[in-house]
């Protein structure tokens, strides 16, 4: 007997689901449900939704002007939900779930991460979150997007179902993409291809390098743009004049088209206040990346409407004199402010579990509840232009959602299933599945001893 | 008019004379060199001089005015204002001038410019860093070897110490003339030196780390004590036995371990003169230490235990806070030391401490005396001052009888200024030393400064010449012929050939041309020539008429007022605290939820009473002792304080890389109490921390227990009798280290281990026999082998770094062969796959709640990892390894909450579990009666994101309280916004 089917013969009779299975008896019957149409092995991405359903008698936290919908019914067909509500009418071919005592919640989106590009940090082949040189407008995360990562199936247990991958880098990494863990291979994981451009604000504390730098940035906006004016003559027919295609600047057309917005990582409020002042002139959108003195410069992003992605939540400042929970209180500082921000992992795709937990940081130092869940959730959708299909629980949005027993900001809470866009995601990651395994083999000696 | 002319000639005369004695010296004084020949004619030039009228210091606090100093070959025949001025001497008139002994320089490098690294000839150290065979007068090198640079300062004498190495060499005394150091040796053997830093010269070479370092030093003073006795009893009766191997460094160290030499320390921070300190408690070395400028942070300390210290005077950079974003990268620890920098001898000298000063460390010698200044400016008394470069490194070097101080008898070692050498503008005009003048600031002879009357055959040229002296050494000018005024340009002065130089644009005075001037100056005459565009010479003569003002002298700015009262902390940064939190006698929580973490499980409404640092009793409606301390927790949780297993902040360096076992090493050694992170994890509940060597050996250093004693000396946060423990490391780290460091594989990592584990059986089998026995050469103490002895004997826990489940059943073998137990395996990211082994084996493990993904071993991560552990049997506990995580490790807990372990369990990986595996279950990790009071008040649970700790204590101390933070927050904006401001005044 091979080791799949062993672990299915077992796992009903495992620790884990003990465990898990005291929280719900729909959860057997989920998976068993999940194991009956699948095979047991781990990270068997769900095939699409064919049948409507109804999740029942759960406390539906749609994060939009519905608000909280205690005993609610939330619908979804073909991936999209369809409505949500007190008392709904249930189709007749819904898959009716009674979620009594659960909770749903909208999937949280991880706005900075290297999921899929990053395997192994010390294996550099694995990595491939960098390319080479210092200015890569035209490379796109997506297309080198590893599905089969393990960090994919760990993303979806922390109720992680959107992560905008996200190159590093030189001055310009690429462009990021908003990826769903769920799928069988990159395209059909695809939410948003260019979902910024990645741009590494030059380090300001060498002042000459600095202007240097800076210079450079702006020459490479300013080539870009003109070719930017040359091809559309050229393709306009206003010119009979040919311009070859250049496959970097090419990839910022969209910028300049304002479709794609310009992420600046910059930390120091110097390098915020000029990003600002820069972006304004090049007239792109810009999303600060990083934003570690951002409360300095609150009125200066709240008058250019400049959103934030926060990506050191969970640290310790970095000058000594700050106090101690200087990072942990940034958010609240910035909600406070009235600046739009999100709060996104710092750990990267190996460690992205620790998503929600950044947000809770927040929230132990200032920041109201709510806006930390909407921190993972409504802000990062609305600052990368993903809110017409995620980031709150509302019909005509995906079905990209966690039923849980809480909060899943707080630690104690259990992510018990996941759907991605009506995808009855498999929840069981490697993490649990080494778990399973090697409860087997405790299991064996307990047995022999 | 009158009293000008005296001023000129005199200062002509002594230019004349310093110049003769200058040229001619060498052979004067040199006759009376002892062994070489004479090469042609002999120099006999009388070596007899009076110094007359000056003001002669002749020790601090002890001045005598109009007084004539009498020498005669090198050493003071007389000195007083009564000294008679003998008829064979050269008179030198020193009128408005003060003499003061010579400084001496109690650490330098002088003659040490070009050290030999290599040491391939004869029999040395098995390790170029014992380089104690070595002298610094068989060292020296007296091409360029900086005397010039301090003789400029006021140095007449200065301890040469080698500087490569750790034991460098004997340190010996030189004077600061020229010339071959056979004539300028004042005496040998002052000291040995050591220093606690790696020297990179010697590239790949152990020690490779502070750590390293410190072990290398221990081991080598044990070594030079086995030397003696090993010679001793070889040569008592060689018969039968080996000869020991002749070692001349450990030779040469042989009075520093019976304490009848120095060892003089180059102590590089405060931490590293507590470290220099610290081995009089191991060895009874006499240390000195020549320190960094820090010591002001730890007065209290030298001063209850004083040895000689030897300060720089070398201040920090100014911060950079130019601009208001540079200023906010600016720590208040750099702003700290900026401004108390220069009050560092000052305070030492308020707490009686003495001290000599030295050039060292100042990058441009030229520094110090502005330094010096600075310093007395800072409260540094002036005979406090002088005394630490004159009589308190003499009597340091043992060279009292003949320096420090202006006497009859003593060494013609002085300096000659034109003020109070403390204050701002006065200069060290010359030197002398052992009677050899150096001229340091000549002073100009030629000046041209006044009106002048000018007479010539060429009539466009008659007229008056009027110069002025803008600066010292500095003129400008017009020339008058009628009512032709023209400004002089280009006017200068050759001062040694007496000539005057300028010249102005003929065309506005009816030369065809421009006009140059130049003339020799013969006191109020000046007999000159002169050309137009090269041609037309013409000869021209000039009278003073008058004499020019005297120029005046640069008004200094003042430095800005040292007026800030700046409360003096430890550790001396950001959030320091002025003193160790009281510790009331009585103290009792109440209403709180508590965690007790012993067999009372979790007790809701519960109070707790706390004595004299420890935990009294735990429970319901307890009655409070009189005056006790009473804190309402209601609605507040309380846990034991949380403990770290596996810590790397808070030392200097963290691996030894230079061996592949190097259990020698010891992190308690290199403990630092200037470490933000204390006290940042303080304010995350941590209390104890397990400070680890890392992983780049299979057998690395001696770890070290900790508590956060914020405020305390690095020593004081020793927890009290803790085990001893030794960290391993198995995996990808010890085989990855350099490129030929065996070993490469994990093969090699087994048989290493292995190897050392007989080798100390071997050894311990040696020192057995000659226990027994008694006879013949006694085995040399190896720190190295005692201390993997002591792991095979059980006295020191093993806690080993490892990943894969193949390493940890391995090194599990590998014990029970050699019959110990591992305590503990840390990371063990694999863990979960031999929990079986691992319970049979009674090893713990100690691992993240969540971290994989960053190399090939760290693949098969699990966050289920703790808990499969937990349920098969294994003491499990949580660790950081990261000083970030260790400021909030109840989140770490709480991580394993959302994998399905139960609160209370989890708690445990961070508290009691955690006591267990490191061998402090007996005073930490639960609130039981006679536990230590180590706590943390939480706003709610503690496992919850939505909770902060409040309050942590350690030993019934409060060293962290939310409210006490917020007042730290304003102090630590005050202080910076207090030293920024004075610095944009000083620009």
């Amino acid at each position: 007997m091979n080791y799949a089917a062993k672990t299915l013969q077992k796992r009903f009779t495992s620790n884990f689901f003990r465990i898990m299975s005291r929280f719900s008896s729909f959860m057997i019957v989920m998976i068993a449900a999940l194991l009956i149409s699948k095979s047991a092995y781990a990270q068997i991405p769900a095939e699409p939704q064919t049948a409507p359903v109804a999740l029942t008698g759960g406390t539906v936290h749609t994060l939009s002007d519905q608000g909280v919908v205690e005993n609610g019914v939330i619908l979804f067909e073909n991936g999209v939900i369809s409505d949500i509500g007190a008392s709904l009418e249930i189709p007749d071919d819904a898959i009716v779930m009674d979620v009594s005592g659960r909770h749903i919640y909208p999937g949280l989106i991880d706005a900075w991460n290297n999921m899929g590009i990053f395997e192994i940090g010390a294996v550099t082949l694995t990595v491939d979150t960098n390319e080479q040189g210092d200015i890569n407008p035209n490379v796109m995360v997506e297309r080198a997007f590893n599905a089969e990562s393990r960090h994919i199936g760990v993303a979806r247990s922390a109720g992680v179902l959107t992560s905008v991958t996200t190159p590093n880098g030189g001055l310009i990494s690429g462009q990021s993409a908003a990826m769903k863990m769920d799928g069988w291979s990159w395209d059909e994981m695809t939410l948003k291809s260019g979902a910024g451009l990645i741009v590494n604000w030059p380090n300001p504390v060498n002042q000459r390098n600095y202007n240097r730098e800076v210079k450079k940035l702006r020459g490479v906006f300013a080539d870009a743009r003109a070719y930017h004016i040359a091809r559309k003559a050229m393709d306009e027919g206003n010119t009979n004049r040919r311009h070859a295609f250049d496959s970097r600047w090419h990839a910022m057309i969209p910028v300049f088209e304002g479709e794609v917005p310009v992420v600046v990582n910059a930390n120091e409020v110097r390098q915020i206040q000029d990003a600002i002042t820069w972006a304004e002139e090049e007239n792109v959108r810009l999303i600060i990346l990083g934003g570690n003195d951002a409360h300095l410069v609150g009125g200066h992003l709240v008058e250019k409407d400049i959103p934030v992605i926060l990506t050191t939540v969970l640290s310790s400042p970095f000058r000594w004199w700050e106090s101690y929970d200087t990072s942990y209180e940034l958010p609240a500082k910035l909600h406070e402010a009235g600046v739009l921000f999100a709060i996104a992992g710092s750990y990267g795709a190996a460690n992205v579990n620790r998503l929600p937990f950044e947000a809770g940081a927040a929230a132990a130092f200032g920041l109201p509840v709510e806006e930390a869940l909407k921190a993972l959730t409504v802000h990062p959708a609305k600052i990368l232009g993903l809110d017409d299909r995620i980031g709150t629980l509302e019909p005509g949005k995906d079905a990209t959602l966690l039923i849980t027993t809480g909060n899943p900001i707080e630690y104690s809470t259990q992510v018990e299933q996941v759907f991605v866009q009506g995808r009855m995601s498999d929840m069981m990651d490697m993490h649990r599945q080494f778990y399973e395994k090697y409860s087997e083999k405790v299991r064996q000696w307990e047995e022999q001893r | 008019m009158k009293n000008y002319r005296c001023v000129f000639q005199g200062m002509f005369r002594i230019l004349l004379a310093s110049f003769l004695i200058f040229t001619i010296q060498i052979s004067g004084l040199h006759a009376q060199a002892d062994t070489s020949p004479t090469d042609g004619m002999r120099d006999n030039t009388p070596a007899v001089h009076a110094l007359t009228n000056a003001t002669i210091v002749t020790a601090p606090g002890n001045t005598i005015r109009d007084a004539t100093l009498v020498i005669r070959d090198g050493v003071i025949e007389a000195v007083g204002r009564n000294a008679r001025i003998p008829s064979d001497a050269r008179v030198w008139d020193l009128e408005g001038k003060i003499i003061y002994p010579g400084f001496i320089d109690a650490y330098s490098q002088i003659g040490m410019q070009d050290p030999r690294v290599d040491l391939e000839l004869g029999s040395r150290a098995w390790n170029p860093n014992i380089r104690s065979q070595l002298t610094a007068e068989g060292e020296f090198d007296h091409e360029d070897d900086g005397s010039d640079k301090l003789r400029a300062q006021g140095f007449t004498a200065a301890l040469s110490v080698p500087p490569m190495g750790v034991f460098g060499g004997r340190a010996d005394i030189i004077n600061l003339n020229d010339g071959s150091v056979s004539d300028r040796v004042i005496r040998t053997g002052a000291a040995q030196s050591v220093s606690l830093q790696r020297d990179g010269s010697f590239g790949f070479v152990y020690p490779t780390s502070p750590i390293g370092v410190i072990a290398m030093i221990r081991q080598t003073l044990y070594d030079a004590e086995w030397h003696e006795k090993a010679h001793q009893a070889y040569k008592n009766n060689p018969s039968g036995l080996q000869r020991p191997e002749y070692n001349p460094a450990l030779a040469a160290l042989r009075d520093v371990v019976h304490g009848e030499q120095p060892l003089v320390f180059r102590a590089n921070s405060d931490e590293e003169v507590l470290r220099a300190i610290r081995f009089k408690d191991e060895f009874s070395i006499s240390p000195w230490v020549r320190g960094s400028g820090h010591e002001y942070r730890i007065t209290d300390f030298l001063s209850e235990n004083k040895v000689p210290l030897i300060l720089p005077l070398a201040f920090p950079e100014t911060p950079d806070v130019k601009s208001p974003e540079d200023a906010l990268n600016v720590n208040l620890t750099d702003l700290r030391h900026w401004y108390l920098a220069p009050e560092n001898p000052a305070r030492l000298a308020a707490k009686n401490i003495s001290f000599s000063f030295t050039t060292d460390q100042l990058e441009d010698k030229s520094d110090f005396i502005p330094n010096l200044r600075k310093a007395v400016d800072a409260g540094l008394s002036r005979q406090n001052a002088l005394a630490a470069l004159t009589i308190n490194p003499a009597r340091l070097l043992g060279i009292e009888s003949t320096h420090g101080t202006i006497e009859s008898g003593k060494k013609a070692s002085f300096i000659i200024t034109d003020g109070n050498i403390f204050d701002h503008g006065s200069r060290i005009l010359s030197v002398w030393v052992e009677g050899h003048h150096h001229e340091i600031q000549p002073i100009p002879k030629t000046n041209p400064a006044g009106t002048w009357e000018v007479v010539s055959a060429h009539r466009g040229l008659n007229g008056v010449l009027e110069i002025s002296e803008a600066r010292p050494g500095s003129f400008s000018g017009t020339f008058t012929s009628g009512d032709e005024e023209v400004e002089l340009k280009s006017v200068s002065v050759e001062d040694d050939s007496r000539r005057f130089r300028a010249g102005f644009d003929g065309s506005e005075a009816g030369f065809d041309g421009p006009v140059r001037l130049t003339a020799s100056v013969s006191e109020d005459r000046l007999f000159g020539w002169a050309d137009v565009a090269g041609m037309d010479r013409m000869e021209w003569s000039a009278t003073r008429t008058s004499p020019a003002e005297e120029p005046e002298k640069e008004e200094r700015k003042d430095p800005p007022a040292r007026d800030l009262e700046l409360a003096d902390i430890r550790p001396n940064m950001e959030f320091g605290r002025e003193s160790i939190p009281d510790q009331p006698r009585n103290l009792i929580v109440r209403n709180a939820t508590i965690w007790t973490m012993g067999l009372d499980g979790i007790l809701e409404n519960a109070d707790m009473i706390v004595q004299s640092g420890k935990v009294v009793e735990v429970g319901r409606d307890l009655r409070a002792p009189r005056n006790a301390v009473e804190i309402d927790a209601a609605g507040k949780h309380v846990t034991p304080g949380l403990i770290d297993a596996h810590l790397h902040s808070g030392v200097t360096g963290v691996n030894e890389i230079g061996n592949a076992i190097t259990a020698e090493v010891r992190m308690a050694d290199v403990l630092t109490v200037n470490n933000i992170w204390m006290y940042r994890q303080l304010a995350g509940g941590l209390t104890t921390a397990h400070v680890m060597h890392g992983s780049a050996n299979p057998i690395g250093g001696q770890n070290v227990h900790i508590k956060m004693r914020w405020g305390a000396l690095s020593h004081e946060l020793l927890f009290e009798d803790a085990p001893k423990t030794v960290k391993f490391a198995l995996g990808e780290n010890p085989k990855r280290v350099g490129t030929n460091r065996y070993p490469e594989t994990r093969m090699g990592v087994e048989q290493i281990i292995a190897d050392r584990f007989r080798m100390a059986r071997d050894y311990e089998a040696r020192w057995q026999e000659w226990e027994r026995n008694g006879s013949g050469i006694p085995p040399r103490r190896d720190l190295r082998l005692d201390a993997v002895l002591g792991i095979l004997n059980g006295e020191i826990l093993v806690q080993s770094h490892s990943y894969r489940q193949d390493e940890i059943v391995m090194l599990m073998r590998l014990a029970e062969e050699f019959g110990f137990t591992v305590t503990a395996f840390h990371h063990a990211l694999e863990a979960y796959k031999v929990a079986p082994e691992l319970v049979e084996h009674g090893a713990g493990a100690v691992v993240w709640s969540d971290w994989g993904g960053f190399k090939i071993e760290a693949y098969d991560n699990t966050n289920y990892n703790a808990r499969l552990l937990h349920e098969a049997g294994v003491v499990t506990s949580l660790h950081s390894d990261n000083s970030q995580i260790a400021a909030r490790m109840n989140w770490e807990a709480a991580k394993m909450v959302r994998t399905g372990v139960e609160p209370e369990v989890a708690m445990s990986m961070i508290t009691s579990a955690t006591a267990k595996l490191l061998g402090i279950d007996d005073r930490v990790g639960s609130l039981e009666p006679g536990k230590d009071a180590d706590f943390v008040i939480w706003n709610g649970d503690p496992l919850s994101t939505f909770t902060k700790a409040e309050q942590t204590w350690i030993d019934g101390r409060k060293y962290f309280d939310l409210e006490e933070d917020a007042m730290l927050r304003e102090t630590v904006e005050q202080e910076r916004s207090q030293i920024i401001r004075k610095i944009l005044e000083a620009n």
